[in-house]
């Protein structure tokens, strides 16, 4: 990692619009994401969460406006930025083992052609290791829950070479065992100096994140928990009738009908999912 | 007659062996740049391509120049009119091929409506002349095949990053658009260097039967692609045999060959799951008979 890699902000942005065709997902917004820490990116569905990430990864163009990510252009930026995909994603008839697809991420480096080496092929099982899918290496990616399929996904980013991880919901809809592995996972490479930005539904873990961007069309809020998540800005985000009275809220959730319960006015026991106090 | 005497009879001949020369290279190069347009899921696309490609060789029997080339310039049209139509309108992309597919397709039998030979000008470029290959042909197609069969293998990074999702593709560097143009050259060189050997519209046959097929039997897209070359060559010399012996079309038989043995293995791997599954439950019944 150089020294500049450090201090640059993950991304800056600033009149950042962004629109798949004819459909503008993000309104003018701007905001800074830090060089470290967790950020969580907040909000409705369809206010554009998945959309921003999208172009931090360098997959979807500004429209107009700038956004730049560790200094240079979001498309330039891949080799330093890994992207994770929603478990949700899965390539329907191909054949591909876990291994191959964690190895996938040693392809940044390599390029088009250069052959995988000893050392790439070590990084590619410590991944494996450290989500705990080393037993599945063999096993076809369709022949996975989507718990081990996230994990997969996680290991592939975790072997590519990266100051960054963008991670898409990386915790929506898992069982226990992932979601504690994927956490731990966050923590690790928050400690390792590493940028985490991560998309949720759930408040909680929102508050537990060092930085928060609130979406609805556009970049709401963007700074720590405390500030961004007032009960202001969360009425503006999800509407004056998602917030009522009593203490809790209800926030849509695509994998949950009902969407879990969180108390939007008492923030929570900072235990559960607190990136910045663990460990 | 000896068995060894039955399988060789078919290929005495100059004009078989010519046959059996262009059919194997046809179904090398066909089977494996197949594999990654079948889990691109570009069988559609592929399916229009093949009809596509018709008014350029008709174009160029008629006015006499290089049916390559002019296989070449309508599968540019092709494509180009594909992307048109799709950044100009709303329209899903198969509706763009589907409107391409067909009025490619009717240029291609009206120009050759203008050539004194009608039917059998047609019917040569659609359904192949197998047996009328000359060495010249075989040739051109060999180094086509060459170029298809290198880049399907060396472009094997970029191709599975864009099988598995173009998104993902793009984050790894792998230039998913850049990728896809490639596939698209390469499946448009496999069309035009087969459609002697097999004709424009049963290379198709060769260019999803044996990946589809392989598909069943590979876990991985190494595996699926020998799998799949291994599929065509044996549908090529299967097709070439019992054309011979049954009196049937060289190229059609290859193709139903091809397509046939899809639904043979598909039938064969219902079954074997159906009986492992009752294994299992009989295992499961005694296991639980011991236990009582």
């Amino acid at each position: 990692m150089t020294a500049s890699a450090i201090d640059t902000p993950l991304a800056e942005a600033s009149g950042l619009v962004l629109a798949y065709g004819n459909h503008v997902a993000m309104t003018p917004s701007d905001f800074t994401i830090p060089a470290h820490g967790v950020t969580a990116i907040i909000g409705p569905n369809g206010s554009g969460k998945s959309t921003l990430l999208n172009s931090l990864a360098g997959v979807l163009q500004p429209r107009s406006g700038s956004l730049k990510v560790l200094g240079k252009p979001a498309s330039e930026a891949y080799r330093q930025v890994a992207y994770v995909m929603q478990s949700m994603a899965l390539p329907e008839g191909t054949p591909i083992t876990v291994k191959e697809v964690v190895a996938m991420g040693r392809y940044p480096t390599r390029g088009w052609f250069r052959p995988l080496t000893k050392s790439d092929r070590r990084r590619i099982a410590w991944a494996m290791d450290l989500l705990d899918v080393a037993d599945l290496a063999r096993r076809h990616l369709g022949e996975l829950s989507g718990g081990q399929r996230q994990r997969v996904y996680v290991a592939q980013g975790l072997a590519q070479d990266h100051v960054a991880v963008l991670l898409d919901e990386p915790l929506t809809g898992l069982d226990l065992v992932s979601a504690k592995t994927i956490d731990d996972i966050i923590h690790s490479e928050r400690e390792r100096g590493h940028s985490v930005v991560l998309t949720t539904h759930d408040l909680d873990e929102a508050r537990a994140a060092d930085h928060v961007i609130l979406m609805n069309g556009h970049v709401l809020a963007s700074g720590p928990p405390e500030q961004v998540l007032s009960r202001r800005n969360l009425e503006l985000a999800y509407g004056l009738g998602s917030l009522h009275d009593s203490d809790l809220v209800f926030i849509d959730d695509p994998e949950h009908g009902d969407g879990p319960a969180v108390d939007a006015l008492n923030p929570p026991n900072p235990s559960r999912h607190n990136h910045r106090h663990h460990h | 007659m000896t068995p060894i005497d039955w399988l060789a009879e078919p290929f005495a001949l100059g004009f078989q062996q010519r046959a059996l020369i262009g059919g194997v290279i046809a179904a090398v190069m066909s089977s494996t740049v197949g594999v990654w347009l079948v889990l691109r899921g570009m069988s559609f696309f592929g399916d229009a391509f093949v009809h596509a490609v018709l008014p350029g060789i008709a174009a160029a029997m008629l006015f006499d120049f290089s049916p390559y080339l002019g296989a070449a310039i309508a599968a540019v049209v092709m494509v180009g009119g594909i992307e048109f139509i799709h950044r100009q309108t709303a329209l899903k992309e198969d509706t763009a091929i589907g409107l391409l597919f067909v009025g490619m397709m009717a240029l291609g039998v009206a120009i050759i409506s203008k050539s004194p030979s009608f039917t059998g000008s047609l019917t040569s470029i659609l359904f192949g002349d197998t047996f009328g290959v000359t060495w010249a042909a075989i040739q051109g197609e060999a180094v086509m095949a060459a170029i298809v069969v290198v880049g399907s293998l060396v472009l094997y990074r970029p191709l599975l990053g864009l099988s598995f999702s173009a998104t993902k593709a793009s984050t790894l560097g792998l230039k998913p658009r850049l990728t896809h143009a490639l596939l698209l050259a390469m499946i448009a060189l496999a069309v035009i260097g087969s459609f002697q050997a097999v004709g424009t519209l049963l290379v198709f046959g060769l260019l999803v039967g044996p990946p589809a097929t392989a598909a069943l039997l590979s876990r991985t897209v190494p595996r699926m692609i020998a799998t799949s070359i291994l599929l065509a060559l044996a549908a090529v010399v299967v097709g070439l045999t019992l054309s011979y012996r049954l009196g049937t079309a060289g190229a059609a038989t290859i193709a139903l060959v091809a397509v046939g043995t899809f639904f043979v293995v598909m039938h064969a791997t219902w079954l074997r799951r159906i009986l492992a599954r009752r294994r299992a439950a009989r295992a499961e019944t005694r296991a639980q008979e011991v236990t009582a």
